[in-house]
């Protein structure tokens, strides 16, 4: 235990990523360094989950200021909301080094760099700075897709960039927007996103500045309409950007909207969270159809992972205790199993040299072990009982029928798509005859399957005893709603008729 | 008297370094490259002299010079800065330009000079004669340097093209200022404002004329819509570090005295904020959508500077709100110029003989085989196109933060958008250099020593602005 411990998990990966990419180092050294890196880094985060004592408040907390005139400062924190995607990102990432192991010296060095970036962006507790890493983060994902991405990779890498650019453009003007206001109703400048919390805007400008922070985010997330970009990004990707993307950047995006969003713009936020919440729906039931209607198995996955996002947006938008809680609850859920399963796409790829679902078949009989542990992962992003994605699941569709019973039902029944393609894909690549492409598919090597060990196990304890997670977690999201009227109120223009009208609902 | 000198120093030096160095062309025994060495020690020199003088703080007891005519403020002293740090970089970028291309003469760093005395004499002028002076000065020295390559058609072109418009411009400063003159009686920016407060702006068609013309003249050398149309044959006439040259250090000079005259007069400011509104916004959209169909990075790089400008136009829009004044305009000048500088610099050694290399799908394949280049024209795009952490993105903060701070919520929101489809055509750069296989081999340029670390420390100098923080 010492200072700083956020610090170096920050530019640990980021101050070697960078080494990497300029030494002339050969490929295996680059995937060992970023082994031990990212290794180091697990460590480092598991210290953090220990010392960690879910008070609610932000701990860990460094604290330098920057540009003191307008109160922009080095600040990091963690809370039960971030540590999550924090432990997310450090416990995922050795897997990558582990399982693929003839990538270009580059694709190491990046890999590092969007692990520091990433969390960077989940610790930062100052607007300036969240939005530095925010950017920082698209950068090695940018050269990943460009570089090392499939066939048609350019076209994808312009159109993941210009949308992702164009979303955090928007969220600068509304940040700017914010500090202003800050700056207006106290006289200090500011740009703590906890002092955010303390703003409780409304009226025309706000609303605009809300949008710009959504549209960043649900582009991030992505929230239909904005996932246009997601299904060739995800596809074209090489296996670990792909992972990187759905495994942990788009839980952000999520991220984001809890941390920024509903703080800040308490009011504006519950007048359109029943709108949110509907394009949470449509998008799962919209991904979901499109999803069984693939053929490439990749793509398959890129739209049940954005299905899936649907639902962890659902459950933001819903705003309560349970389903904020199920979001967290979710966003790991998620990570370990949509993620995972995108490393078991790559693998396939990588041996079958195929996509196309219709080529493969009766992998089952070859490679127990992949089945199996292919298997267990599909399950828990189902969410069957026993796995992490039920409980999540479950508490989501809670807390969605408590703020709308038709938006809890509709979530409910989408979810049953979601059963229909993953377990249709099962059968046709697990089951059935095997195929010329499949038929020599060589199973997990033990290294391999230790390095998929930890997940598989997480995935079940999640599932079966996930108390110690909650309690982690619940501080943090109850906070949310137990926090009295905000401080700094504008006048306020919301008279008790229309207040009746919004569908906040505090715990 | 003696504090007079004192904080003209860096002037004063700079032109005798000009005058010394015309001088010493004349005798045979002075070689190229000794004067570009001496011309580069004396901007370093100047450079260190007034960061001396900015880092002791302002004494505001001496702060104007010369009955009021000239006057040194924290905003003057920083343009003077950056516009000796372009002096030094251009001569740094110029020595690895004429390695390969050889119609440069002693004259050349006498007339770098000479600009750039004009040019920090423009950041401190508070009158209009005193103006017009510096203008000309900086004007006629630049003039000669954009058409240096004498045996080139495009440059001769350029130069025709830069001195006619140039003149009109000239003639319209002095015929507004005359306007202004006969109005209020005297050519200081304080006294103007004086009288347009207690009279009011539009009572006096002179003082609404001649301001007019005074904008134009402005708005003309800054390449602002709709006096934005020579910025691209004359960038792409004139040598590589003259272009670097004029995109940075000529900009800041003119926003400097830009935004001094605006800032004396406010009530003028106020008058023609709904004009800067419209031109802000015009040069910015313009700018990006001439830019968008360019296939030469020149000519690229030249329409960028036109959106560059209609940025700067939103900090003179919203220069009420700075307690500093000018603070915001200065920083996005300094941010501007490292990036702009860097890609001109880098391009200097890569263009090779006759800039033959100039267009986007010549650098296919550039970080396959300079990959530190490409590295370093990345992260100059990225610091213009405003990605943190770089340079350009703090700038483009600062100035969309002061926009909504003076309820120019629209402004802030129409730059955001701006930015967003200029992210097209520097990401195309990027995308070109690092995803597209090599056309050619890139061997005949080796770079000199000199221009690959002047590179590297503007690199360096986009990460240490961006983090430099500034008093809004």
């Amino acid at each position: 235990m010492f200072a700083h411990l956020l610090s170096v998990m920050i530019f640990l990966p980021i101050v070697a990523g960078l080494i990497l990419l300029f030494a002339p180092l050969s490929r295996t050294t680059a995937r060992i360094v970023g082994f031990g890196v990212s290794l180091a880094v697990l460590v480092l985060s598991i210290d953090v989950y220990a010392g960690f004592t879910a008070t609610g408040k932000l701990e860990f907390v460094e604290y330098i200021p920057w540009i003191p005139s307008l109160g922009i400062a080095y600040h990091l924190g963690i809370d039960g909301i971030s540590l999550f995607i924090l432990m997310a990102s450090a416990v995922l990432l050795p897997m990558v080094y582990v399982l693929f192991g003839t990538r270009e010296k580059g694709y190491y060095a990046n890999l590092l760099l969007v692990e520091g970036a990433m969390i960077g962006a989940v610790c930062a507790a100052d607007l300036v700075l969240f939005y530095v890493f925010w950017e920082v983060m698209l950068l090695p994902v940018f050269f990943m897709l460009g570089l090392y991405g499939g066939p048609r990779k350019i076209p994808a890498t312009l159109k993941i960039t210009l949308y992702t650019i164009a979303g955090s453009l928007l969220m600068l003007a509304a940040l700017a927007y914010l500090a202003v206001q800050y700056h207006a109703l106290t006289g200090e400048w500011s740009f703590s996103i906890e002092k955010m919390g303390l703003l409780d805007l409304s009226g025309h400008a706000a609303a605009l500045a809300l949008f710009g922070f959504m549209i960043a985010f649900a582009i991030k997330i992505p929230l239909f309409p904005f996932h246009t970009w997601l299904p060739d990004a995800y596809t074209e990707a090489p296996t670990a950007t792909t992972f990187v993307l759905s495994a942990i950047m788009a839980k952000i995006g999520v991220y984001g909207v809890i941390r920024v969003v509903m703080p800040a713009f308490e009011m504006e936020f519950a007048r359109y969270a029943l709108f949110f919440a509907y394009a949470g729906v449509i998008g799962m039931m919209y991904c979901g159809l499109t999803a069984i209607a693939q053929k490439d198995y990749k793509r398959l996955l890129a739209f049940s992972s954005a299905s899936h996002m649907g639902i962890i947006a659902v459950g933001v938008f819903s705003m309560n205790v349970q389903a904020l809680t199920g979001t967290i609850y979710q966003i790991v859920a998620h990570a370990t199993s949509t993620g995972v399963l995108f490393l078991f796409a790559g693998i396939l790829e990588e041996r079958t040299r195929t996509r196309s679902i219709n080529d493969l078949g009766g992998i089952a009989s070859q490679a127990p072990i992949f089945a199996l542990f292919f298997a267990i992962a599909m399950l828990a992003s189902v969410g069957l009982p026993g796995t992490s994605g039920f409980i999540g699941e479950f508490l989501i569709i809670l807390g969605a029928l408590k703020f709308n019973v038709a938006i809890g039902v509709l979530t409910g029944l989408s979810l049953i798509i979601g059963v229909c393609y993953m377990l249709w894909l099962f059968q046709r690549v697990f089951f059935e005859k095997s195929k010329t492409a499949s038929e020599r598919f060589k199973d997990l090597s033990p290294v391999e399957s230790l390095a998929f060990v930890p997940v598989i196990l997480l995935i079940l304890v999640m599932g079966i005893y996930p108390h110690p997670f909650l309690r982690k977690i619940e501080p943090s999201t109850a906070q949310y709603f137990a926090a009295a009227t905000p401080v700094v109120a504008q006048a306020t223009t919301v008279t008790p008729a229309l207040a009746a009208d919004l569908t906040t609902e505090k715990n | 008297m003696t504090n007079d000198f004192m904080l003209l120093f860096p002037v004063i030096l700079v032109s005798l370094g000009a005058i010394g160095l015309m001088l010493a062309a004349t005798s045979r025994c002075v070689q190229i490259e000794q004067a570009a060495w001496a011309c580069g020690g004396l901007f370093g020199f100047a450079f260190l002299v007034q960061l001396a003088a900015t880092l002791t703080g302002d004494q505001a007891l001496y702060s104007s010079l010369f009955n009021d005519i000239l006057v040194v403020s924290p905003f003057s002293k920083a343009a003077s800065l950056v516009i000796l740090g372009c002096g030094l970089f251009t001569v740094c970028s110029s020595l690895s330009y004429f390695k390969k291309n050889n119609f440069s003469s002693t004259e050349y760093y006498s007339l770098l000079l000479f600009a750039a005395s004009g040019m920090l004499l423009l950041t401190m002028t508070r009158e209009l004669i005193s103006t017009f002076i510096a203008l000309e000065i900086m004007s006629l020295a630049i003039y000669i340097l954009v058409g240096y390559d004498r045996d080139n058609v495009l440059s001769t072109e350029a130069v025709m093209k830069y001195l006619i418009l140039g003149a009109f411009a000239g003639a319209f400063l002095t015929m507004g200022s005359a306007f202004v003159y006969g109005a209020a009686g005297s050519t200081k920016f304080a006294l103007i404002g004086n009288f347009v407060a207690t009279t009011g702006f539009l009572s006096n068609p002179a003082i609404l004329a001649g301001s007019f013309f005074i904008l134009v003249a402005f708005l003309f050398k800054a390449a602002a819509f709709p006096f934005h149309a020579w910025v691209l044959d004359v960038y792409d006439g004139a040598s590589m570090p003259i272009t670097g040259f004029m995109a940075t250090a000529l900009k800041t000079a003119i926003f400097a005295v830009f935004a001094n005259f605006l800032l004396a007069d406010s009530g003028l400011q106020q008058g023609w904020v709904t004009f800067l509104f419209y031109i802000a916004i015009l040069s910015m959209f313009m700018g990006n959508f001439i830019a968008i169909g360019q296939n030469s990075l020149k000519r690229m790089l030249a329409a960028s500077g036109i959106v560059h400008s209609g940025y700067l136009l939103i900090g003179l829009v919203a220069l009420g709100s700075q307690p500093v004044p000018g603070s915001v305009v200065a920083f996005y000048l300094a941010a501007y110029a490292a990036g702009t500088l860097g890609i001109f610099s880098a391009l200097s050694y890569l263009s090779g003989k006759g800039e033959q290399w100039k267009n986007f799908d010549d650098f296919k394949g550039l970080a396959k085989t300079k990959p530190y280049t490409a590295f370093a024209i990345s992260i100059f795009l990225l610091s213009m196109a405003g990605i943190p952490p770089t340079a350009g993105f703090m700038g483009k903060l600062y100035i969309i933060l002061a926009a909504i701070q003076t309820g120019q919520i629209t402004l802030a929101v129409l730059g955001i958008v701006s930015s967003i489809v200029a992210m097209w055509y520097y990401l195309r750069l990027i995308v070109t250099m690092y995803f597209h296989a090599p056309e050619r081999s890139f061997a005949e340029e080796c770079p000199s020593r000199i221009g690959t670390v002047s590179t590297l420390v503007l690199v360096l100098c986009v990460f240490a602005i961006s983090l430099y923080p500034i008093a809004l």
